[in-house]
């Protein structure tokens, strides 16, 4: 009897069987995946650019490196990763997502990223890539919606290089309280709205606002990096606590 | 820290937008690839490290790994940098501290110092050639009406100085009077060795 309480896992509020939240994560970026990038910039008024401009900043890129990009959806990190590493290098867009992955595809394609990046379906619990294969892991906005986190960031150490290192980027407790009400009427009240309009679907967002709540806080993320292995594991809050980027090494 | 990220993107890609208007760069490019320099002003707390890719020059104020060359010093010292000959000054007074090869620095400078851009030709193939065309004849005309500004005034004020006001000499009675000196320096010689001539 015990063994239900542990097959069942939050999607957004509710609680579903383990198996199928993968399912219905991906039925929300199967619907939201050709606005995607439109509804992040509408979501954040354009700050999530800053969000990831920092994480590339710290990610400590040169050329000639591998890079695996988790859940890289629409491939903001995988433009830039491809660009630094130069073409001794080599990028890897990994999403469980074919419709995200698709998309992200024809971005990058338009606009000229071709000959270092490769393309891959995976999931992030069973990544598909040989031991002590990248340099730098990144999954931005990615391990929320991962179903079992722990196996994902334990999955993700394996795959890394001794000396690589894993920076995640993911929504977090906002620390100031004035900054926590603001932040949780805009995303229940204003983010559903904003979807509905945009997106012409306010489930997914109500989703999004839901899921973020339920996602670890920044020193439970900590912990479970630790767990997992990392080494050096530190996080930097950004926008007042609404993100933080964890970082942590592989020695 | 996260609104710094701002302008230096902007700064970034504006680099790499120019960078990518010359074709000659690509090879200049090549050749600096996987260089990194470090700037660290005094002024400003945060060292600023350059990065060069085949695809562009990127900037970090986060960038924490080994670089090739650093650079310590002051923002005022930044535009005696463009000569070399300071350079060595420059350490003894200690306004300056390079460590690692330091002409990586002046190679980097030169890749947008050497840039050659061709903007009639990026202009039509953007706008279409009469639109560039008719954008190109208003700059040049602009120019051309700025520089004879620029004469007319100068004319102006020379009117005034030497003309009007006469409290500068004209060209001509400059070199009047300097052919007089040189007369005079002339007879005063002469005069000089004569008068020793007698002595003696």
């Amino acid at each position: 009897m015990n063994d239900k309480q542990q097959d069942t896992i939050d999607f957004g509020y509710q609680q579903v069987a383990k198996a199928d939240k993968q399912k219905l994560v991906a039925n929300v970026f199967q619907s939201v995946a050709q606005k995607y990038d439109l509804m992040n910039d509408l979501m954040s008024f354009g700050i999530h650019r800053l969000w990831k401009r920092y994480t590339i900043d710290c990610s400590g890129v040169r050329s000639g490196m591998r890079v695996l990009d988790i859940a890289g959806g629409t491939g903001d990190l995988t433009e830039q990763f491809s660009r630094r590493v130069g073409p001794t290098g080599e990028v890897v867009l990994a999403d469980i997502n074919a419709a995200m992955l698709e998309v992200g595809r024809d971005k990058l394609r338009n606009r000229g990223i071709v000959g270092n990046v490769r393309y891959v379906q995976a999931n992030a619990e069973e990544l598909p890539f040989a031991d002590d294969s990248f340099d730098i892991i990144t999954i931005a906005f990615g391990l929320r919606n991962v179903t079992d986190k722990q196996k994902a960031l334990e999955s993700m150490f394996r795959v890394l290089k001794p000396g690589g290192r894993l920076l995640v980027l993911e929504f977090s407790k906002p620390q100031p309280p004035l900054l926590s009400q603001a932040y949780d009427f805009y995303s229940f009240n204003v983010l559903p709205k904003m979807g509905q309009l945009v997106a012409g679907d306010a489930d997914s967002y109500q989703y999004l606002a839901e899921s973020i709540r339920m996602h670890p806080d920044q020193d439970t993320l900590k912990g479970m990096m630790e767990q997992a292995g990392y080494a050096e594991v530190s996080y930097h809050n950004l926008t007042g606590g609404i993100v933080a980027m964890h970082r942590g090494y592989k020695f | 820290m996260l609104w710094a990220m701002l302008p230096t993107s902007l700064l970034e890609s504006l680099l790499n937008q120019l960078l990518r208007l010359d074709p000659a760069s690509q090879p200049r490019l090549q050749k600096l690839a996987g260089k990194r320099l470090r700037v660290t002003l005094d002024d400003i707390a945060q060292p600023l490290t350059v990065s060069v890719s085949e695809q562009g020059v990127w900037l970090s104020w986060l960038d924490q790994e080994p670089v090739d060359c650093a650079i310590r010093t002051r923002l005022a010292v930044l535009p005696e940098l463009r000569e070399a000959a300071n350079i060595t000054r420059l350490i003894k007074a200690d306004l300056l501290d390079i460590d690692g090869d330091p002409m990586l620095a002046q190679a980097l400078s030169k890749l947008f110092a050497e840039l050659d851009i061709d903007w009639p030709e990026h202009l039509s193939q953007r706008l279409g050639d009469v639109p560039a065309q008719l954008i190109i004849q208003a700059w040049q005309r602009s120019q051309q009406w700025l520089q004879q500004q620029r004469r007319d005034q100068q004319q102006w004020l020379r009117d005034a100085l030497i003309e009007e006001q006469q409290l500068l000499p004209s060209a001509a009675e400059f070199s009047l009077f300097r052919s007089d000196v040189q007369v005079l320096r002339a007879h005063v010689d002469r005069l000089e060795r004569q008068l020793s001539g007698w002595k003696g």
